[in-house]
Protein backbone atom coordinates (compact mmCIF):
# COMPACT_ATOMS: atom_id res chain seq x y z
CA UNK A 1 0.00 0.00 0.00
CA UNK A 2 2.61 2.52 1.12
CA UNK A 3 5.08 1.13 -1.41
CA UNK A 4 2.70 2.13 -4.25
CA UNK A 5 2.07 5.52 -2.67
CA UNK A 6 5.78 6.25 -2.37
CA UNK A 7 6.31 5.55 -6.05
CA UNK A 8 3.27 7.37 -7.41
CA UNK A 9 3.67 10.95 -8.60
CA UNK A 10 3.42 13.55 -5.85
CA UNK A 11 0.27 15.62 -5.43
CA UNK A 12 -2.13 17.10 -2.93
CA UNK A 13 -3.99 13.78 -2.66
CA UNK A 14 -0.83 11.88 -1.73
CA UNK A 15 0.07 14.53 0.79
CA UNK A 16 -3.38 14.17 2.35
CA UNK A 17 -3.11 10.39 2.58
CA UNK A 18 0.35 10.55 4.15
CA UNK A 19 -0.78 13.23 6.56
CA UNK A 20 -3.76 11.11 7.61
CA UNK A 21 -1.60 8.00 8.08
CA UNK A 22 0.91 9.96 10.12
CA UNK A 23 -1.89 11.31 12.33
CA UNK A 24 -3.16 7.75 12.82
CA UNK A 25 0.33 6.63 13.85
CA UNK A 26 0.63 9.60 16.18
CA UNK A 27 -2.67 8.69 17.86
CA UNK A 28 -1.55 5.05 18.17
CA UNK A 29 1.72 6.15 19.78
CA UNK A 30 -0.02 8.55 22.16
CA UNK A 31 -2.52 5.81 23.07
CA UNK A 32 0.39 3.46 23.69
CA UNK A 33 2.12 6.02 25.91
CA UNK A 34 -1.07 6.61 27.92
CA UNK A 35 -1.64 2.94 28.62
CA UNK A 36 2.06 2.01 28.92
CA UNK A 37 2.32 4.38 31.88
CA UNK A 38 -0.79 2.87 33.44
CA UNK A 39 0.45 -0.67 32.69
CA UNK A 40 3.82 0.15 34.18
CA UNK A 41 2.20 1.39 37.40
CA UNK A 42 -0.09 -1.63 37.55
CA UNK A 43 2.71 -4.15 36.87
CA UNK A 44 5.01 -2.47 39.39
CA UNK A 45 2.11 -2.43 41.86
CA UNK A 46 1.29 -6.12 41.58
CA UNK A 47 4.98 -7.08 41.69
CA UNK A 48 5.32 -5.13 44.94
CA UNK A 49 2.11 -6.70 46.35
CA UNK A 50 -0.11 -3.61 46.06
CA UNK A 51 -2.83 -2.55 43.65
CA UNK A 52 -1.56 0.50 41.76
CA UNK A 53 -4.08 3.03 40.42
CA UNK A 54 -7.62 1.77 40.96
CA UNK A 55 -9.84 4.79 41.56
CA UNK A 56 -10.39 6.80 38.38
CA UNK A 57 -11.96 5.03 35.41
CA UNK A 58 -13.30 1.87 37.05
CA UNK A 59 -11.57 -0.96 38.84
CA UNK A 60 -8.46 -0.83 36.62
CA UNK A 61 -7.84 2.90 36.85
CA UNK A 62 -8.20 3.24 33.11
CA UNK A 63 -8.48 7.04 33.14
CA UNK A 64 -5.65 7.69 35.62
CA UNK A 65 -3.05 8.69 32.99
CA UNK A 66 -5.55 10.81 31.08
CA UNK A 67 -6.24 12.75 34.27
CA UNK A 68 -2.50 13.08 34.96
CA UNK A 69 -1.83 14.46 31.49
CA UNK A 70 -4.74 16.88 31.80
CA UNK A 71 -3.30 18.09 35.09
CA UNK A 72 0.11 18.63 33.49
CA UNK A 73 -1.35 20.57 30.57
CA UNK A 74 -3.32 22.86 32.86
CA UNK A 75 -0.37 23.54 35.14
CA UNK A 76 1.30 26.92 35.21
CA UNK A 77 4.30 27.11 32.90
CA UNK A 78 7.21 27.93 35.21
CA UNK A 79 10.59 29.00 33.83
CA UNK A 80 13.12 29.71 36.59
CA UNK A 81 14.46 33.25 36.67
CA UNK A 82 18.12 32.25 36.53
CA UNK A 83 17.57 29.71 33.74
CA UNK A 84 18.89 30.20 30.23
CA UNK A 85 15.49 30.98 28.73
CA UNK A 86 15.89 30.15 25.00
CA UNK A 87 17.73 26.89 25.68
CA UNK A 88 15.30 25.97 28.46
CA UNK A 89 12.47 26.20 25.90
CA UNK A 90 14.43 24.52 23.12
CA UNK A 91 15.71 21.52 25.12
CA UNK A 92 12.46 19.49 25.36
CA UNK A 93 11.84 20.06 21.64
CA UNK A 94 15.33 18.83 20.70
CA UNK A 95 14.85 15.83 22.97
CA UNK A 96 11.50 14.78 21.62
CA UNK A 97 11.68 15.44 17.85
CA UNK A 98 14.12 12.55 17.16
CA UNK A 99 11.86 10.21 19.16
CA UNK A 100 9.13 10.68 16.57
CA UNK A 101 11.54 10.77 13.62
CA UNK A 102 12.79 7.25 14.29
CA UNK A 103 9.27 5.82 14.06
CA UNK A 104 9.20 6.56 10.31
CA UNK A 105 11.52 3.74 9.37
CA UNK A 106 10.15 0.90 11.50
CA UNK A 107 8.27 -1.76 9.49
CA UNK A 108 5.20 -2.68 11.55
CA UNK A 109 3.99 -5.17 8.92
CA UNK A 110 5.10 -5.91 5.37
CA UNK A 111 2.62 -3.28 4.13
CA UNK A 112 2.69 -0.66 6.86
CA UNK A 113 6.00 1.17 6.87
CA UNK A 114 6.47 4.85 6.20
CA UNK A 115 10.02 5.09 4.86
CA UNK A 116 11.79 2.05 3.46
CA UNK A 117 15.31 3.46 3.82
CA UNK A 118 18.29 1.42 2.66
CA UNK A 119 20.21 2.26 5.83
CA UNK A 120 17.17 1.98 8.15
CA UNK A 121 18.98 0.46 11.13
CA UNK A 122 21.77 3.02 11.01
CA UNK A 123 19.18 5.81 10.63
CA UNK A 124 17.44 4.68 13.82
CA UNK A 125 20.64 4.60 15.88
CA UNK A 126 21.96 7.89 14.46
CA UNK A 127 18.75 9.87 14.94
CA UNK A 128 18.02 8.46 18.38
CA UNK A 129 21.51 9.56 19.43
CA UNK A 130 20.44 13.18 18.98
CA UNK A 131 18.09 13.06 21.99
CA UNK A 132 21.06 13.31 24.32
CA UNK A 133 21.53 16.95 23.20
CA UNK A 134 18.11 17.75 24.62
CA UNK A 135 18.94 16.12 27.94
CA UNK A 136 22.34 17.78 28.35
CA UNK A 137 20.97 21.15 27.23
CA UNK A 138 17.97 20.83 29.55
CA UNK A 139 20.28 20.03 32.44
CA UNK A 140 22.56 22.95 31.66
CA UNK A 141 19.84 25.51 30.91
CA UNK A 142 18.05 24.82 34.21
CA UNK A 143 20.96 26.41 36.08
CA UNK A 144 20.62 23.88 38.86
CA UNK A 145 23.34 21.63 40.24
CA UNK A 146 21.22 18.48 40.35
CA UNK A 147 19.98 19.09 36.81
CA UNK A 148 23.51 19.67 35.51
CA UNK A 149 24.76 16.47 37.17
CA UNK A 150 21.85 14.56 35.64
CA UNK A 151 22.56 16.03 32.21
CA UNK A 152 26.27 15.15 32.47
CA UNK A 153 25.42 11.60 33.47
CA UNK A 154 22.94 11.32 30.60
CA UNK A 155 25.62 12.45 28.13
CA UNK A 156 28.28 10.07 29.42
CA UNK A 157 25.93 7.13 29.70
CA UNK A 158 24.20 7.50 26.33
CA UNK A 159 27.48 7.87 24.42
CA UNK A 160 29.10 4.92 26.19
CA UNK A 161 26.17 2.58 25.66
CA UNK A 162 25.64 3.56 22.04
CA UNK A 163 28.88 1.74 21.17
CA UNK A 164 27.91 -1.76 22.42
CA UNK A 165 24.44 -1.12 20.93
CA UNK A 166 25.89 -0.60 17.44
CA UNK A 167 28.54 -3.31 17.82
CA UNK A 168 26.01 -5.95 18.86
CA UNK A 169 23.75 -5.47 15.83
CA UNK A 170 26.78 -5.79 13.54
CA UNK A 171 26.49 -9.56 14.00
CA UNK A 172 22.94 -9.46 12.63
CA UNK A 173 24.05 -7.19 9.78
CA UNK A 174 26.83 -9.65 8.92
CA UNK A 175 24.28 -12.46 8.65
CA UNK A 176 21.75 -10.51 6.56
CA UNK A 177 24.13 -8.41 4.49
CA UNK A 178 21.68 -5.52 4.68
CA UNK A 179 20.91 -2.51 6.85
CA UNK A 180 17.32 -2.38 5.65
CA UNK A 181 14.87 -3.31 8.40
CA UNK A 182 12.38 -5.04 6.03
CA UNK A 183 15.20 -7.17 4.62
CA UNK A 184 16.28 -8.07 8.16
CA UNK A 185 12.75 -9.29 8.96
CA UNK A 186 12.45 -11.25 5.71
CA UNK A 187 15.75 -13.03 6.43
CA UNK A 188 14.24 -14.46 9.63
CA UNK A 189 11.73 -16.75 7.90
CA UNK A 190 13.70 -19.85 8.86
CA UNK A 191 14.52 -18.81 12.40
CA UNK A 192 14.60 -15.64 14.43
CA UNK A 193 17.91 -13.94 15.01
CA UNK A 194 17.52 -14.34 18.75
CA UNK A 195 18.36 -18.02 18.07
CA UNK A 196 21.29 -17.32 15.73
CA UNK A 197 22.64 -14.33 17.68
CA UNK A 198 21.86 -14.91 21.38
CA UNK A 199 24.95 -13.02 22.59
CA UNK A 200 24.13 -10.05 20.37
CA UNK A 201 20.57 -10.07 21.72
CA UNK A 202 21.68 -9.99 25.36
CA UNK A 203 24.20 -7.19 24.75
CA UNK A 204 21.70 -5.21 22.67
CA UNK A 205 18.97 -5.59 25.28
CA UNK A 206 21.17 -4.43 28.16
CA UNK A 207 22.50 -1.49 26.13
CA UNK A 208 18.97 -0.58 25.07
CA UNK A 209 17.84 -0.32 28.71
CA UNK A 210 20.70 2.11 29.28
CA UNK A 211 19.76 4.10 26.19
CA UNK A 212 16.17 4.30 27.43
CA UNK A 213 17.35 5.53 30.86
CA UNK A 214 15.32 2.91 32.66
CA UNK A 215 16.08 1.14 35.93
CA UNK A 216 18.64 -0.42 36.58
CA UNK A 217 20.41 2.23 34.48
CA UNK A 218 18.31 5.32 35.27
CA UNK A 219 21.21 7.26 36.78
CA UNK A 220 20.50 10.50 34.89
CA UNK A 221 17.27 10.82 36.85
CA UNK A 222 18.03 8.79 39.98
CA UNK A 223 15.53 10.18 42.47
CA UNK A 224 17.44 9.37 45.64
CA UNK A 225 20.58 11.29 44.65
CA UNK A 226 19.53 13.91 42.12
CA UNK A 227 15.86 14.62 43.00
CA UNK A 228 14.83 14.07 39.35
CA UNK A 229 18.00 14.54 37.31
CA UNK A 230 18.09 16.71 34.22
CA UNK A 231 14.43 17.78 34.41
CA UNK A 232 14.27 18.91 38.04
CA UNK A 233 13.34 22.45 37.06
CA UNK A 234 10.81 21.48 34.42
CA UNK A 235 7.11 21.40 35.14
CA UNK A 236 3.81 21.31 33.32
CA UNK A 237 3.78 20.46 29.64
CA UNK A 238 7.55 20.84 29.18
CA UNK A 239 8.08 18.10 31.75
CA UNK A 240 5.36 16.12 29.97
CA UNK A 241 7.41 16.38 26.77
CA UNK A 242 10.42 14.76 28.47
CA UNK A 243 8.23 11.96 29.79
CA UNK A 244 6.64 11.57 26.35
CA UNK A 245 10.12 11.25 24.83
CA UNK A 246 10.99 8.50 27.25
CA UNK A 247 7.90 6.44 26.51
CA UNK A 248 7.97 7.04 22.73
CA UNK A 249 11.53 5.72 22.79
CA UNK A 250 10.28 2.70 24.70
CA UNK A 251 7.75 2.17 21.89
CA UNK A 252 10.43 2.62 19.22
CA UNK A 253 13.05 0.46 20.96
CA UNK A 254 10.59 -2.37 21.62
CA UNK A 255 9.57 -2.25 17.94
CA UNK A 256 13.21 -2.32 16.90
CA UNK A 257 13.99 -5.34 19.09
CA UNK A 258 10.90 -7.08 17.67
CA UNK A 259 12.08 -6.33 14.14
CA UNK A 260 15.74 -7.26 14.56
CA UNK A 261 15.64 -10.23 16.90
CA UNK A 262 12.07 -11.56 17.15
CA UNK A 263 11.12 -11.81 13.50
CA UNK A 264 8.93 -8.73 13.19
CA UNK A 265 5.51 -9.55 11.76
CA UNK A 266 6.42 -13.18 10.89
CA UNK A 267 4.52 -15.95 12.75
CA UNK A 268 6.66 -18.27 14.92
CA UNK A 269 5.36 -21.37 13.08
CA UNK A 270 4.12 -21.61 9.51
CA UNK A 271 0.91 -23.31 10.77
CA UNK A 272 -0.03 -20.10 12.58
CA UNK A 273 0.31 -18.05 9.39
CA UNK A 274 -3.47 -17.42 9.22
CA UNK A 275 -3.20 -14.88 12.05
CA UNK A 276 -2.35 -11.49 10.48
CA UNK A 277 1.18 -10.10 10.81
CA UNK A 278 0.03 -7.05 12.76
CA UNK A 279 -1.22 -9.28 15.59
CA UNK A 280 2.11 -11.13 15.80
CA UNK A 281 3.97 -7.84 15.81
CA UNK A 282 1.75 -6.51 18.61
CA UNK A 283 2.19 -9.68 20.68
CA UNK A 284 6.00 -9.73 20.43
CA UNK A 285 6.12 -5.99 21.00
CA UNK A 286 4.00 -6.29 24.17
CA UNK A 287 6.27 -9.05 25.44
CA UNK A 288 9.34 -6.82 25.08
CA UNK A 289 7.55 -3.93 26.83
CA UNK A 290 6.54 -6.25 29.66
CA UNK A 291 10.13 -7.46 30.11
CA UNK A 292 11.26 -3.83 30.43
CA UNK A 293 8.68 -3.25 33.19
CA UNK A 294 9.54 -6.52 34.87
CA UNK A 295 13.24 -5.57 35.02
CA UNK A 296 12.32 -2.20 36.49
CA UNK A 297 10.38 -3.87 39.26
CA UNK A 298 13.13 -6.43 39.96
CA UNK A 299 16.55 -4.83 39.80
CA UNK A 300 18.14 -2.12 41.97
CA UNK A 301 20.00 0.81 40.44
CA UNK A 302 23.66 0.59 39.35
CA UNK A 303 26.40 2.76 40.80
CA UNK A 304 27.73 5.36 38.35
CA UNK A 305 31.34 4.10 38.24
CA UNK A 306 30.20 0.49 37.86
CA UNK A 307 27.92 1.58 35.03
CA UNK A 308 30.76 2.97 32.92
CA UNK A 309 33.06 0.04 33.70
CA UNK A 310 30.30 -2.36 32.73
CA UNK A 311 29.87 -0.70 29.32
CA UNK A 312 33.55 -0.50 28.43
CA UNK A 313 35.01 -3.58 30.12
CA UNK A 314 32.18 -6.11 29.75
CA UNK A 315 29.65 -5.25 27.05
CA UNK A 316 32.09 -3.81 24.52
CA UNK A 317 34.55 -6.77 24.48
CA UNK A 318 31.65 -9.24 24.43
CA UNK A 319 30.13 -7.44 21.43
CA UNK A 320 33.50 -7.45 19.63
CA UNK A 321 33.95 -11.17 20.35
CA UNK A 322 30.46 -11.77 18.98
CA UNK A 323 31.35 -10.01 15.71
CA UNK A 324 34.50 -12.13 15.43
CA UNK A 325 32.59 -15.34 16.14
CA UNK A 326 29.84 -14.46 13.66
CA UNK A 327 32.34 -13.67 10.92
CA UNK A 328 34.12 -16.96 11.60
CA UNK A 329 30.89 -18.97 11.50
CA UNK A 330 29.72 -17.19 8.38
CA UNK A 331 32.93 -17.89 6.43
CA UNK A 332 33.11 -21.50 7.60
CA UNK A 333 29.52 -22.67 7.30
CA UNK A 334 27.52 -20.42 4.96
CA UNK B 1 16.31 27.86 -13.63
CA UNK B 2 13.20 26.10 -12.47
CA UNK B 3 12.23 25.93 -8.84
CA UNK B 4 11.86 22.32 -7.85
CA UNK B 5 11.22 20.73 -4.49
CA UNK B 6 14.86 19.67 -4.40
CA UNK B 7 15.97 23.27 -4.93
CA UNK B 8 13.76 24.54 -2.08
CA UNK B 9 15.01 21.78 0.22
CA UNK B 10 18.62 22.56 -0.70
CA UNK B 11 18.15 26.29 -0.10
CA UNK B 12 16.52 25.64 3.28
CA UNK B 13 19.27 23.27 4.41
CA UNK B 14 22.06 25.47 3.08
CA UNK B 15 20.60 28.52 4.82
CA UNK B 16 20.33 26.68 8.14
CA UNK B 17 23.91 25.41 7.76
CA UNK B 18 25.30 28.87 7.03
CA UNK B 19 23.23 30.63 9.69
CA UNK B 20 24.38 27.98 12.16
CA UNK B 21 27.99 28.70 11.21
CA UNK B 22 27.56 32.46 11.54
CA UNK B 23 25.83 32.09 14.91
CA UNK B 24 28.64 29.80 16.06
CA UNK B 25 31.06 32.68 15.51
CA UNK B 26 28.83 35.43 16.89
CA UNK B 27 27.21 33.96 20.00
CA UNK B 28 28.95 34.61 23.28
CA UNK B 29 28.14 31.60 25.45
CA UNK B 30 29.89 28.29 24.82
CA UNK B 31 26.77 26.16 25.05
CA UNK B 32 24.87 28.42 22.65
CA UNK B 33 27.69 28.02 20.15
CA UNK B 34 27.47 24.25 20.42
CA UNK B 35 23.72 24.41 19.71
CA UNK B 36 24.46 26.42 16.54
CA UNK B 37 26.99 23.72 15.62
CA UNK B 38 24.29 21.03 15.97
CA UNK B 39 22.10 22.84 13.43
CA UNK B 40 25.01 23.14 10.98
CA UNK B 41 25.95 19.47 11.18
CA UNK B 42 22.38 18.21 10.94
CA UNK B 43 21.62 20.32 7.87
CA UNK B 44 24.84 19.14 6.21
CA UNK B 45 23.56 15.61 6.79
CA UNK B 46 20.33 16.70 5.08
CA UNK B 47 22.34 17.89 2.07
CA UNK B 48 23.99 14.46 1.90
CA UNK B 49 20.52 12.92 1.77
CA UNK B 50 19.65 15.20 -1.17
CA UNK B 51 22.77 13.89 -2.93
CA UNK B 52 21.51 10.28 -2.41
CA UNK B 53 24.27 9.53 0.07
CA UNK B 54 22.12 8.22 2.95
CA UNK B 55 24.95 6.18 4.42
CA UNK B 56 27.23 9.20 4.73
CA UNK B 57 24.32 11.23 6.16
CA UNK B 58 23.56 8.61 8.84
CA UNK B 59 27.25 8.28 9.73
CA UNK B 60 27.60 12.08 9.88
CA UNK B 61 24.83 12.28 12.49
CA UNK B 62 26.02 9.17 14.34
CA UNK B 63 29.60 10.40 14.70
CA UNK B 64 28.88 14.07 15.31
CA UNK B 65 26.11 13.54 17.84
CA UNK B 66 28.65 11.88 20.11
CA UNK B 67 31.37 14.38 19.25
CA UNK B 68 29.19 17.44 19.84
CA UNK B 69 27.93 16.08 23.15
CA UNK B 70 31.52 15.67 24.29
CA UNK B 71 32.39 19.21 23.12
CA UNK B 72 29.38 20.43 25.09
CA UNK B 73 30.42 18.55 28.23
CA UNK B 74 33.97 19.88 27.98
CA UNK B 75 32.61 23.34 27.28
CA UNK B 76 30.56 23.16 30.46
CA UNK B 77 33.31 21.65 32.60
CA UNK B 78 36.35 23.62 31.42
CA UNK B 79 34.93 27.12 31.03
CA UNK B 80 33.56 29.57 33.53
CA UNK B 81 29.84 29.35 34.00
CA UNK B 82 28.83 32.86 32.96
CA UNK B 83 31.88 33.75 30.89
CA UNK B 84 31.03 35.98 27.95
CA UNK B 85 33.48 36.20 25.07
CA UNK B 86 34.94 39.63 24.42
CA UNK B 87 35.93 41.21 21.13
CA UNK B 88 39.51 42.45 20.88
CA UNK B 89 39.63 43.39 17.23
CA UNK B 90 40.38 46.98 16.21
CA UNK B 91 38.76 48.94 13.40
CA UNK B 92 41.64 48.63 10.93
CA UNK B 93 41.66 44.90 11.34
CA UNK B 94 37.93 44.73 10.68
CA UNK B 95 38.34 46.67 7.41
CA UNK B 96 41.15 44.37 6.35
CA UNK B 97 39.05 41.32 7.18
CA UNK B 98 36.13 42.69 5.17
CA UNK B 99 38.42 43.30 2.16
CA UNK B 100 39.79 39.79 2.48
CA UNK B 101 36.29 38.33 2.52
CA UNK B 102 35.33 40.39 -0.53
CA UNK B 103 38.43 39.15 -2.36
CA UNK B 104 37.69 35.56 -1.46
CA UNK B 105 34.06 35.88 -2.57
CA UNK B 106 35.15 37.40 -5.90
CA UNK B 107 37.72 34.64 -6.45
CA UNK B 108 35.18 31.91 -5.71
CA UNK B 109 32.60 33.61 -7.93
CA UNK B 110 35.01 33.86 -10.88
CA UNK B 111 36.12 30.31 -10.27
CA UNK B 112 32.70 28.68 -10.30
CA UNK B 113 30.70 31.01 -12.56
CA UNK B 114 31.82 29.43 -15.81
CA UNK B 115 32.71 26.08 -14.34
CA UNK B 116 31.46 23.47 -16.74
CA UNK B 117 29.86 20.64 -14.84
CA UNK B 118 29.58 17.64 -17.11
CA UNK B 119 26.38 15.86 -16.21
CA UNK B 120 27.00 12.14 -16.30
CA UNK B 121 24.00 9.87 -15.73
CA UNK B 122 24.87 7.95 -12.60
CA UNK B 123 23.18 5.34 -10.49
CA UNK B 124 24.68 6.47 -7.21
CA UNK B 125 21.47 5.88 -5.28
CA UNK B 126 21.37 2.15 -6.07
CA UNK B 127 22.98 0.01 -3.35
CA UNK B 128 25.36 2.81 -2.43
CA UNK B 129 26.16 1.38 1.01
CA UNK B 130 27.34 -1.85 -0.56
CA UNK B 131 29.44 0.06 -3.09
CA UNK B 132 31.10 2.13 -0.38
CA UNK B 133 31.99 -1.09 1.41
CA UNK B 134 33.39 -2.70 -1.73
CA UNK B 135 35.47 0.36 -2.62
CA UNK B 136 36.75 0.66 0.95
CA UNK B 137 37.86 -2.95 1.22
CA UNK B 138 39.28 -3.43 -2.28
CA UNK B 139 40.54 -0.22 -3.83
CA UNK B 140 41.24 1.88 -0.73
CA UNK B 141 42.10 -0.84 1.75
CA UNK B 142 45.60 0.45 2.62
CA UNK B 143 44.54 4.05 3.47
CA UNK B 144 41.61 2.60 5.41
CA UNK B 145 43.83 0.33 7.49
CA UNK B 146 46.35 3.13 8.03
CA UNK B 147 43.56 5.36 9.34
CA UNK B 148 42.50 2.70 11.80
CA UNK B 149 46.11 2.33 13.00
CA UNK B 150 46.27 6.11 13.44
CA UNK B 151 43.09 6.07 15.54
CA UNK B 152 44.45 3.22 17.62
CA UNK B 153 47.66 5.15 18.28
CA UNK B 154 45.62 8.19 19.33
CA UNK B 155 43.53 6.00 21.67
CA UNK B 156 46.56 4.39 23.29
CA UNK B 157 48.24 7.81 23.57
CA UNK B 158 45.19 9.22 25.37
CA UNK B 159 45.20 6.32 27.83
CA UNK B 160 48.95 6.73 28.48
CA UNK B 161 48.51 10.45 29.16
CA UNK B 162 45.55 9.85 31.49
CA UNK B 163 47.41 7.13 33.44
CA UNK B 164 50.49 9.32 33.91
CA UNK B 165 48.55 12.14 35.52
CA UNK B 166 46.89 9.74 37.90
CA UNK B 167 50.24 8.39 39.15
CA UNK B 168 51.66 11.85 39.74
CA UNK B 169 48.49 12.73 41.61
CA UNK B 170 49.01 9.71 43.87
CA UNK B 171 52.58 10.74 44.75
CA UNK B 172 51.51 14.17 45.78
Amino acid sequence: MIEDLLQSSPGLMNFGIFFLLAVVLLLVVLGFVTYAILAERKVLGYMQARHGPNQLGGKWGLLQTVADVLKLLLKEDVIPKAADRPLFILAPIIAFTPAFMVLATIPFTDKFQFADIGVGLLYYIAVSGMTVFGMVLGGWASNNKYALLGGMRAGAQMISYEIPLVMSVLGVILLTGSLNLSDIVLQQEHGWFILYQPIAFIVFFIASIAELNRTPFDLPESENELVAGYFVEYSGFRWAFFMLTEYVYMFAMSSLITVIFLGGWLPPLDVLGFIPGAVWFALKFSLVVFVYMWLRATLPRFRIDRLMEFAWKVLFPVALANIFLTALIKTLFF
Amino acid sequence: MTITGEFIAFMGLALVAIIGGVLLLNLTKVVHMVVALIFTFVSIAGIYVLLSAEFVAAVQILIYSGAITIIMLFGIMLTKHDDEGETTTGKGRKVLLFLGILGFAAAVYIGIYDFNVVQVPTDLHVDNTMKIGEALYSKWVIPFELTSVLLLVALVGAIVLAKKEEKEGDKE
